[in-house]
């Protein structure tokens, strides 16, 4: 024991000195949302569940994804991944492969054979959901994961919506499709094959009958060019095609086939008609490189030897002789304000001719608002929808391609889940989750670069394009599981504490305590606010916040 | 004591190997150093003998001399025996922890070779970067020769531990860091007697829920101050102890000022470090001249021994103090210092405080003898004169 006359020894530690009151600012230990999460239609938590495929624990990470999306397989697959173009580690070298990863952990879900857990309890209300496609199929999952009864009611004879009847097979393996379809199913969803729900009336009578109905019929009236004669032999109409079936397919197109649009749906059908053996020309408003497809689609399209004409305008159609023959001109193409919205001004003097054998024009798709009618308003092309995606009429939900010009798959998936969530809140307000608080998204700036090394990102592999040509097979290749875990290790978890105890070592005054799976704790009565912990934290998962208390 | 008879060997050593092989045998248990020119040798030659088994200290190479003398503060305080070497520019660096190594009562003891500080850039013996570091609760030897190195370095431990000061040894770049002479390095088991491990009163132990200079209040710091002021006035006779166990061991060296041909004497030349052996050549010649001179070489200049500097000056008529170093605006150090000492004191002598030497420039035998012979006669002036 020290003798301690002197001043200079104290029997007190320095524990017992509270020195937190020098401080001006306190850091906060709180998962904060990442880029990627913002920019998920899903709002899928991405480093969180990334973070378990580097630890190896694909099933973690599957329960993770499926919190937020029932369909890890097939966004993995078709995904447009806003998620990818957000990502912090583009600044260092290349942006993370989440879709790829994704489509890792779903494609593992389906191979193990993990399903959804049971509802904790049944509860007693009832929704219907109408249209099973990717909105509808999404809401049902989420509301049958808090145990209401789901009754589903879809026009056609299988579930799965424009992912079954728009997306061709070698985007999409059929057999991925009917897995994710079946794990929802298998939940106890009360599902109505060919059962359409004709007008305001019906849909009116299945409200009496439920506590709450969620409309997602989809948009399902073709857009129509006003040059084109529809009645014609020659035209064929897109929607029409992809859900047929292939000899249906090769009947109805000649040798060289020309789609109109440069959408997904007009990739989908030039690249099925290529698979068919045709000569494709695809002719579109938009000038190269500004095709409202998926980069990656026309890409792949350019490799099987699809033509484009682009920033280009059919003016009328003279069929002939086997042939017809496209009288075209060149347009400058300017997008509008409101997605969808543009305007083309014909260039004077550049017209031009194309000479094909079957034209299928692949411009869109409307909302029918006139099914609804007195029933639920409209506001512009769809049904009007408020922020908890309730109609004009109470306890009638509605999302998808029916209320939002938000088009993409996944956009449907989220918001589906959204409207499961707000009728929950309506419903069985106890149980249902809240409304996420708005927390500050973690830039680049808070992630500490010196803690990661580049390292270039591991692509998929795509089919020989020869190969692709001769089969409706998938074109883009799994990654293996080293791939899966190299490219995982290459995410800064932004936002999503990974337990490294940098903030707990190097804290100069041992303010923070480690609490096991709970993470850290700042003691205030020690924190004099150095920022250290900030500065040190590989993921930006602690930030400093300004103190008034001290 | 049974030590063995007086077992020395005698090496070609200069100043910074001497000092290396008094830490090899004062066994100090970590050493934290970063290496600067013209200290580096020291350094060099104790990984030398680490390399050989020879020196078995925790050898920490930190990432400057800051991180180096905070090193040596925490290992000090878990009562481990602690050495480090540094010059100019590094003991500069330290400056923030010299202060705190004083008042946490750490015995760490440090080598520093006498460098000019830039700007400008030099490397030239000037003592300027240690003295203006006295105020920093350290005790201040200064060394004359190599063989006063090895043998200050290996007393300094005695010093420190038994006054829980820190202690600096200092000896000039060049002049003495890198002079060859014939050294007599004592065995190791002299100095395993003469140096025995020491208690500590106090020591940071993680198994007593105790701290070290944990904030305090104004009266208690102010308490802290007397406590250091009261171990400074024990350090005289710590070093005089340690002096006299050195020469009853090894027949060598002086205390806290040493004096020579003082018998007598009518001017009294008062000096530290190398230029202390010059003087003594000189001191000789006055005397064949028939001179009545004396040279004072001071040892110990923190704290400062007044007492021994005014019963040695006691009826010298006049002192001539010659400073390797300059204090802008005031002039030479140990000239201020013993003035302060001696004022007030009846039949002080006259003193001449003689800037001889600034930055490196060689003082040779003759020029010392001229300014005895011009200035002993001279009227006395308060202020420090620039000399050739």
């Amino acid at each position: 024991m020290n003798d301690l006359t002197s001043p200079l020894w104290t029997n007190l530690t320095s524990r017992e000195r509270i020195t937190g009151t020098w401080r001006s600012a306190l850091p906060n230990y709180q998962n904060q949302p990442s880029p990627c999460l913002n920019a998920c239609p899903v709002n899928g938590r991405i480093a969180e569940w990334i973070g378990q495929v580097k630890k190896g624990d694909t099933k973690g990470a599957f329960v993770t994804l499926a919190d937020n999306n029932p369909f890890p397989a097939i966004a993995g697959r078709i995904c447009h991944h806003p998620c990818e173009t957000a990502c912090n580690r583009n600044e260092l070298d290349e942006t993370v492969g989440i879709c790829s990863l994704e489509r890792f952990v779903g494609d593992a879900a389906l191979d193990q054979g993990w399903g959804f857990p049971a509802p904790p309890a049944e509860l007693a209300q009832s929704v219907a959901v109408v249209g099973g496609g990717p909105a509808g199929l999404s809401a049902a999952y989420q509301l049958r994961r808090y145990g209401f009864r789901v009754s589903l009611y879809e026009s056609k004879s299988a579930l799965g919506g424009l992912m079954r009847w728009g997306i061709p097979a070698y985007r999409l393996e059929r057999a991925v499709l009917d897995g994710e379809i079946a794990r929802i199913t298998a939940m106890g969803v009360d599902v109505h094959l060919n059962a359409e729900v004709g007008d305001a009336d019906a849909l009116a009578a299945l409200r009496r009958e439920h506590d709450a109905v969620y409309l997602a019929t989809g948009a399902s009236l073709p857009k129509k060019l006003p040059t084109l004669d529809y009645a014609a032999g020659w035209v064929v109409d897109s929607a029409e095609f992809l859900a047929a079936p292939a000899d249906q397919q090769s009947a109805r197109t000649g040798d060289h086939v020309l789609v109109i649009g440069g959408g997904s749906a007009a990739m989908d059908v030039a690249r099925t008609a290529r698979r068919l053996g045709r000569t494709v020309t695809v002719l579109t408003l938009e000038p190269e490189g500004s095709l409202p497809a998926q980069k990656v689609e026309v890409d792949e399209a350019a490799e099987e030897a699809i033509r484009f004409v682009s920033g280009a305008m059919l003016q009328s159609a003279e069929a002939g002789d086997g042939a017809v023959t496209l009288n075209c001109i060149r347009v400058a193409f300017s997008k509008g304000e409101r997605p969808g919205a543009f305007r083309v001004d014909p260039v004077a003097g550049s017209e031009f001719a194309l000479s094909v054998h079957t034209v299928i024009p692949a411009i869109g798709q409307d909302a029918d608002l006139q099914r609804w009618a007195g029933l639920l308003e409209a506001t512009g092309p769809v049904i009007a929808a408020g922020k908890d995606w309730q109609t004009s009429t109470p306890g009638i939900y509605a999302g998808g391609d029916v209320a939002s010009m938000a088009r993409f798959v996944t956009q449907a998936v989220g918001m589906g889940k959204e409207a499961a969530h707000a009728i929950a809140r309506a419903l069985a307000p106890d149980i249902a989750r809240a409304v996420p608080a708005e927390l500050p998204e973690v830039g680049y700036d808070r992630i500490n670069i010196a803690y990661q090394e580049p390292h270039g990102r591991t692509h998929q592999r795509l089919t020989e394009v020869a190969e692709r040509l001769t089969t409706f097979d998938e074109v883009q290749q799994p990654l293996s599981a080293d791939e899966a875990k190299s490219e995982a290790d290459r995410c800064f978890s932004c936002g999503s504490c990974i337990y490294c105890d940098n903030c707990y070592f190097y804290c100069p005054d041992m303010a923070i305590a480690r609490l096991g799976e709970n993470g850290y704790e700042v003691d205030p009565d020690y924190c004099k606010g150095c920022g250290l912990c900030v500065a040190e934290c590989p993921t930006g998962s602690i930030h400093m916040a300004k103190d008034d208390n001290a | 004591m049974n030590a063995p008879a007086n077992i020395e060997t005698r090496q070609l050593l200069n100043g910074n190997h001497a000092v290396a092989w008094g830490v090899r045998l004062a066994k100090p248990d970590v050493t934290p150093v970063y290496p600067i020119t013209p200290q580096t040798p020291i350094l060099e030659k104790l990984i030398e003998f680490q390399s050989e088994g020879k020196f078995a200290a925790e050898l920490l190479t930190p990432e400057s001399e800051h991180s180096a003398m905070a090193a040596c503060i925490a290992a000090s305080a878990t009562g481990a025996r602690v050495f480090t070497a540094t010059s100019s520019q590094g003991l500069l660096l330290m400056h923030e922890l010299l202060h705190f190594a004083a008042g946490a009562r750490a015995p760490i003891v440090m080598f520093n070779v006498n460098r000019t500080p830039a700007s400008p850039w030099g490397f030239w013996p000037d003592q300027i970067d240690s003295l203006s570091q006295r105020d920093t609760g350290w005790v201040q030897l200064y060394s004359e020769s190599p063989q006063d190195s090895l043998d200050t370095v290996i007393q300094a431990f005695r010093i420190a531990e038994g006054s829980m000061l820190p202690v600096m040894i200092n000896h000039d770049a060049f002049y003495v860091s890198h002079s060859v002479e014939p050294v007599s390095v004592p065995a190791p088991g002299l100095i395993d007697e003469f140096l025995p491990r020491v208690e500590r009163p106090m020591q940071l132990d993680t198994g007593a829920g105790q701290s070290l200079g944990a904030p305090i209040g104004q009266a208690s710091w102010n308490r802290t101050r007397r406590e250091m002021a009261a171990a400074m006035e024990t350090v005289p006779g710590l070093t005089e102890a340690a002096a006299s166990g050195w020469r009853a061991m090894t027949g060598r060296g002086g205390g806290v000022l040493e004096a020579y041909r003082m018998t007598g004497a009518e001017v009294v030349v008062l000096t530290m470090g190398s230029m202390a052996g010059t003087a003594r050549d000189a001191v000789d010649r006055l005397r064949d001249e028939g001179i009545a001179a004396g040279l004072l070489k001071l040892r110990l200049f923190r704290p400062f021994p007044a007492d021994e500097l005014r019963a040695a000056l006691a009826g010298v008529p006049c002192t001539i103090v010659l400073d390797r170093n300059y204090s802008p605006g005031m002039g030479g150090v140990l000239h201020q210092e013993a003035k302060a000492a001696l004022y007030g004191t009846v039949g002080a002598p006259r003193m001449h405080g003689l800037l001889a030497g600034v930055g490196g420039v060689n003082v040779d035998v003759a020029t010392i003898a001229r300014l005895v012979r011009d200035y002993r006669n001279a009227d006395p002036s308060p202020d420090a004169v620039w000399v050739e």
